[in-house]
């Protein structure tokens, strides 16, 4: 597998499918892991952490896994940026130096990334609620690393992290959501004030520090010492059926009192995606997103909820510069990107992009 | 708007209500001390230097002391640097700065102790670590006698392997 093969597939977690998948976009889990030999990344050598890599590497070889290793170090900006935009790699790995990179798997729903904050940040994500499951592939894959490498670990705190933030379980359980709906109806903020309440964050599509992006957030534990995997995983499938009904609420009040003038937006923008001639970035998600309760609501009926999620990751920078196989600014890539909108959004027509 | 004693800008605004009778009054700061209002002290000196010390007192103990002149041995992070950039160092810096990072970990996760997920390999302190602190240091002593000693003894072993 190399990065063209990804451009040509897309990850499993934008399938659509799953428990709950017309609001749940994914569910994830990561592990921070350390390697007990070693300081930190922050504090590694250049040859320290060029070590690190070369045990997970061969470490991946003695357990048999199913992972292809990318070498972020040696990579193109655009290339970096091109996995960050697909959630394989987090943005301090992209920006980071010295010797990094990530493995991933065949369906892209796993990744471990190497000398990010922690030695290791492993990632599983699967579209639709299904945390259980991602728990169990995580787990397993976490006790095949283990067998060829050291954790650093300790009775007391657990899973010993570069931040005490992550300390213990070492774990983020994550429910990605698309709440159009709860935007649009200014109900957001009293649900974000009432997780924040019970110590869950809400974030971004692109984590930390990120604007929330197409309505979709993310919400996450923020405590990891003190409570169990299960526990932890146990308060978000608690909440966030709570946080789908009250979407689901919102969608039907819209539906039942402001009908003419939703199905008026969501065929608008429809009509847009599938008809500019150049588009931004920004312009893409708010109509996407608008799409994407359209499909579920009934309002659209001739475009697969798949296609629509995959275009909230093929609309980005990255991608598009990559399959037209070439550096665009931004005027150029307004235009690929309405370009590609067309191809994709042509009811089966196959149209050529120009 | 103008004071209504002098042509001076009014900065005091009162409304007074006397027996049910609204008025308003507007004053540049000179008359309104003539006529008497109360007028709130200028900016107080707010000590901000010693705001803040007691507040780092307060969250992390006397930093002052013992704890801010704390080193881990193994990678040379000292505590302060930790507080300044939120990044340790090393596994062991846990135990070093147990005192300071307790209060911290406990604020943080409202415990001390972790529940859940056991490694199964448990390493004691990790002596390879210590070695390559040692390694660093003789590199930069220029000790290559000792460097290649320790290199040695840093090769993984086949039965790690």
């Amino acid at each position: 597998m190399n990065l063209d093969d990804l451009t040509r597939n897309s990850g499993e977690w934008l399938r659509g499918t799953g428990p709950e998948s017309d609001i749940v976009m994914c569910s994830r889990i990561r592990l921070a892991r350390n390697l007990a030999d070693f300081p930190f990344s922050n504090r590694a050598s250049r040859g320290e952490k060029a070590e690190i890599e070369t045990n997970f590497k061969s470490c991946l070889t003695s357990a048999g896994l199913d992972l292809t290793y990318f070498d972020v170090n040696s990579m193109s900006p655009l290339d970096r940026q091109f996995l960050v935009e697909r959630q394989l790699v987090s943005r301090e790995l992209a920006n980071g130096e010295g010797a990094r990179g990530v493995a991933i798997g065949p369906q892209e729903n796993i990744s471990v990334m190497v000398n990010e904050e922690d030695h290791l940040r492993i990632q599983v994500m699967l579209s639709g609620l299904s945390l259980h499951e991602v728990w169990d592939r995580i787990n397993r894959l976490d006790d095949q690393l283990e067998e060829y490498l050291a954790y650093a670990y300790s009775a007391q705190l657990g899973y010993l992290t570069a931040c005490p933030t992550n300390v213990g379980t070492g774990i983020r359980v994550g429910v990605m959501l698309h709440l159009p709906a709860l935007v649009q109806t200014k109900q957001i903020d009293k649900v974000f004030r009432a997780l924040q309440k019970i110590n869950l964050a809400v974030r971004g599509l692109y984590g930390e520090g990120t604007q929330a992006f197409g309505d979709f957030y993310q919400i996450s534990n923020q405590q990891t010492l003190g409570k169990s995997e299960l526990e932890l995983i146990r308060i978000l499938t608690d909440v966030v059926p709570q946080v789908i009904q009250y979407e689901r609420t919102a969608r039907q009040v819209l539906m039942n009192e402001r009908r003419q003038h939703l199905h008026d937006q969501v065929s608008r923008a429809y009509g847009v995606l599938k008809t500019a001639h150049t588009i931004s970035s920004e312009e893409t998600m708010l109509l996407l997103s608008s799409v994407r309760m359209g499909i579920n609501l009934g309002l659209i009926d001739d475009l697969e909820i798949a296609t629509v999620n995959e275009l909230f990751i093929q609309t980005q920078p990255a991608y598009l510069q990559k399959i037209q196989g070439t550096e665009l600014g931004v005027e150029e890539r307004n235009v690929a990107r309405a370009s590609y909108l067309r191809s994709r959004l042509s009811n089966g027509r196959h149209v050529e992009p120009e | 708007m103008t004071c209504q004693h002098c042509q001076d800008e009014a900065t005091v605004h009162l409304t007074e209500t006397v027996d049910g009778q609204r008025r308003e009054l507007h004053l540049c700061v000179a008359c309104a001390r003539e006529a008497g209002v109360a007028l709130p002290e200028s900016t107080p000196s707010l000590a901000l230097d010693a705001v803040i010390q007691s507040l780092i007192v307060s969250n992390v103990g006397e930093l002052v002391g013992e704890l801010a002149s704390l080193t881990c041995p193994d990678c040379g992070l000292k505590f302060m640097e930790f507080r300044a950039r939120g990044r340790l160092g090393c596994p062991h810096d846990y135990r070093v700065f147990a005192r300071g990072l307790l209060p911290l970990i406990s604020r943080t996760h409202g415990a001390t102790r972790h529940v859940g997920k056991v490694a199964r390999r448990r390493p004691a302190e990790s002596e390879r670590l210590r070695l390559r602190t040692q390694l660093r240091d003789a590199i930069a002593r220029e000790d290559y006698e000792l460097a290649a000693r320790l290199r040695d003894q840093l090769r993984p072993k086949d039965a790690d392997a």
